[in-house]
């Protein structure tokens, strides 16, 4: 093994969902087959993904350990990498350096009602927990998923959503802004906070799971609050931009904190000690 | 603390540093380029530039932490792909003149490159690379090293230290490194004597005494983390152009930015120096910035100097004192200033700096 920290492991792509015109899940394979034994993650954890000729890009693990020996992201075309990266077809390889930082704290929230919030591409975040949370489903209470989108083109994991909807005691929530509805849309419309809201979810005993761009976040903050959630009782986890993974390179820097080791996930409570730098 | 040192005239070091060329050793010493002090790559001692030369243009932290550096070189060979480690260079380099501060710059990138992970490239180098620095005979107008922890003759990084008499030098030696770097030498040399390092000591106070500004306290890092959302912030940064040169100059700025050099065929992947200054730093894909004006940005290359890297490194900032962020900036923006001022807006009347 090199003790080059920026070598990435090599990994073949093995699968593409298309979740949207713009959002892609691959499914990675390592080319050598003892790494995927060795390389074990928890969910949150993120990686370092390599896409030769455009850079490197930072990616959630997006399927759960439960789920291992193989490595998914889900992401959207939006720069250089990730036009790279969807260039690419199944067989070709990629490369994969992590796992990286801090993961949710999934072994305090057993025995809890479990409430997932994703807006957008921030659903990503949220898939390696939920699908831990599905595979050892004895384990929590009642899962809820609102899983909100500009638009109906634009939702993600529409396929899985109807696998999670069938396990017991699982609820999805689907919803896009207005305006994003077509005709035949059967879910919500509204914004996710509002949509969120109307749920009203009883703060006992459950815990918030959020991720999305930066404008849903401070307003789901705003319905939490007004919900009476305990900010120990949300976690989010922050998307900063960052290069080397490994505590180096200061671009995730946000207070005392660097996001890439001490994060990227947070409580609701610890971030409001953090300076506003997300 | 235990003083071992020779006296040496010019000539004698400069033979010593003869012999270092001679046997090899890369030397990397300040150099007058028409009106600059450079660190260069010199062939010969007598090229070396000392004595009431103030500080070089630039800190000499490329050295060991390059402008640019390749980390991965990629090959693609239809759907496979090959990786390639570039090769170290193993060559003994030896940094001869830098000031203290320099020296003590390089020991913060020891803290970012060496302390919890070890970046190989940086950790290589540094194995191979001996320090000698120079004491400071004045202060330039932007020093303020003493507010900083350091000093005109500070040891920190160095394993070697010159000190400058009236006529010659004490050659100091700090660390076995440096040791090794004299070894044989001792022999012919003059050991120094108590009063030629009394006279140091009256140097190093001369030239301490003339630096002006206060001591930074590192208690101050709450104030200043106080100071985040205080409106000072917005004057204190509205005049900075964005243009990096602070973080350039700087002997403990390390940030930097990975890119693949290339195309989808064959390339390199690069470290590069990058900047907190810059917009495009912590710029989002998806258009959201975290630090989307410059005096945000200003504010956090400040914070993470005097308060967040303190809070994990045991109080030591992340600024040496060396003042060329003052010297080089077009619009002449001073950190120790903007310091004071965040951190006594923030903190309550008793509590002031």
């Amino acid at each position: 093994m090199s003790e080059n920290p920026y070598r990435p492991h090599l990994m073949r792509i093995v699968d593409a969902i298309e979740e949207t015109g713009d959002v892609r899940t691959l499914r990675l394979k390592f080319l050598e087959p003892e790494i995927a034994s060795q390389l074990h993650w928890q969910a949150g954890q993120f990686g370092q993904f390599s896409i030769f000729g455009s850079g490197e890009s930072v990616f959630t693990i997006a399927n759960a350990p439960s789920r291992g020996g193989y490595i998914e992201c889900t992401f959207r075309q939006m720069g250089k990498v990730t036009s790279g990266l969807r260039n690419l077809s199944v067989g070709q390889v990629v490369g994969f350096r992590g796992p990286y930082g801090n993961h949710f704290p999934i072994e305090e929230w057993r025995g809890r009602d479990l409430l997932f919030v994703g807006g957008g591409i921030g659903m990503a975040a949220l898939h390696a927990p939920l699908q831990f949370a599905l595979d050892h489903r004895d384990e929590f209470g009642e899962i809820v998923v609102l899983n909100g989108a500009r638009a109906v083109a634009d939702m993600v994991y529409k396929e899985e959503m109807k696998e999670w909807e069938r396990a017991t005691g699982v609820r999805v929530v689907r919803t896009v802004d207005p305006g994003g509805e077509t005709p035949d849309w059967n879910g919500e419309v509204g914004l996710i906070p509002d949509v969120f809201e109307r749920l009203r979810p009883e703060p006992d005993g459950r815990i918030v799971i959020t991720c999305g761009p930066p404008v849903m976040l401070r307003f789901m903050l705003m319905a939490l609050e007004k919900l009476s959630f305990k900010s120990e009782q949300v976690i989010t986890t922050l998307e900063n931009k960052m290069k080397c993974g490994i505590g180096q390179c200061g671009r995730c820097n946000v207070g005392r904190y660097l996001l890439c080791r001490q994060g990227p996930v947070f409580t609701w409570a610890q971030l409001k000690e953090l300076p506003s730098d997300y | 603390m235990e003083r071992e040192g020779w006296r040496l005239s010019d000539k004698e070091w400069r033979e010593w540093v003869e012999a270092l060329l001679r046997a090899g050793k890369l030397v990397i010493a300040p150099v007058k380029e028409n009106d600059l002090l450079l660190f260069r790559h010199v062939l010969m001692a007598d090229e070396i530039s000392v004595s009431d030369q103030g500080k070089a243009q630039w800190s000499p932290k490329e050295f060991l932490f390059p402008r640019s550096e390749p980390l991965l070189i990629y090959r693609l060979r239809g759907a496979e792909v090959d990786l390639e480690e570039p090769k170290a260079d193993e060559r003994e380099q030896v940094l001869v003149g830098l000031r203290p501060c320099d020296a003590a710059g390089l020991s913060r990138l020891d803290d970012i490159f060496l302390l919890e992970e070890q970046d190989p490239s940086y950790a290589q180098r540094k194995k191979h690379t001996t320090i000698v620095s120079l004491a400071c005979d004045r202060a330039e107008p932007e020093c303020f090293c003493t507010a900083v922890g350091g000093s005109p003759a500070g040891t920190q990084g160095s394993d070697l230290l010159l000190l400058p008499l009236d006529d010659g030098w004490i050659l100091r030696v700090l660390t076995p490194k440096g040791k090794e770097l004299v070894a044989g030498w001792a022999a012919r040399w003059r050991p120094a004597l108590a009063e030629d390092w009394d006279r140091t000591e009256e140097r190093r106070s001369a030239v301490e005494n003339s630096i002006q500004l206060s001591p930074l306290s590192a208690q101050w890092g709450t104030a200043l983390e106080k100071s985040f959302g205080h409106p000072l912030w917005e004057s204190l940064g509205q005049r900075c152009l964005g243009c990096g040169i602070c973080a350039y100059v700087c002997p403990s700025c390390s940030c930097f930015d990975i890119n693949d050099e290339g195309n989808s065929f064959c390339g390199t992947r690069c470290r590069s120096w990058d900047s907190c200054a810059f917009a495009r730093f912590t710029l989002h894909a998806s258009g959201h910035n975290p630090r989307p004006t410059q005096p945000s940005r200003y504010r956090q290359r400040v914070l993470h100097k005097f308060a967040y890297f303190p809070d994990q490194h045991e109080g030591r900032f992340m600024c040496v004192g060396c003042g060329r962020c003052l010297r080089l900036c077009p619009v002449g923006i001073d950190i120790h200033h903007t310091v004071e001022r965040a951190a006594s807006a923030a903190s309550p009347e008793e509590e002031r700096p």
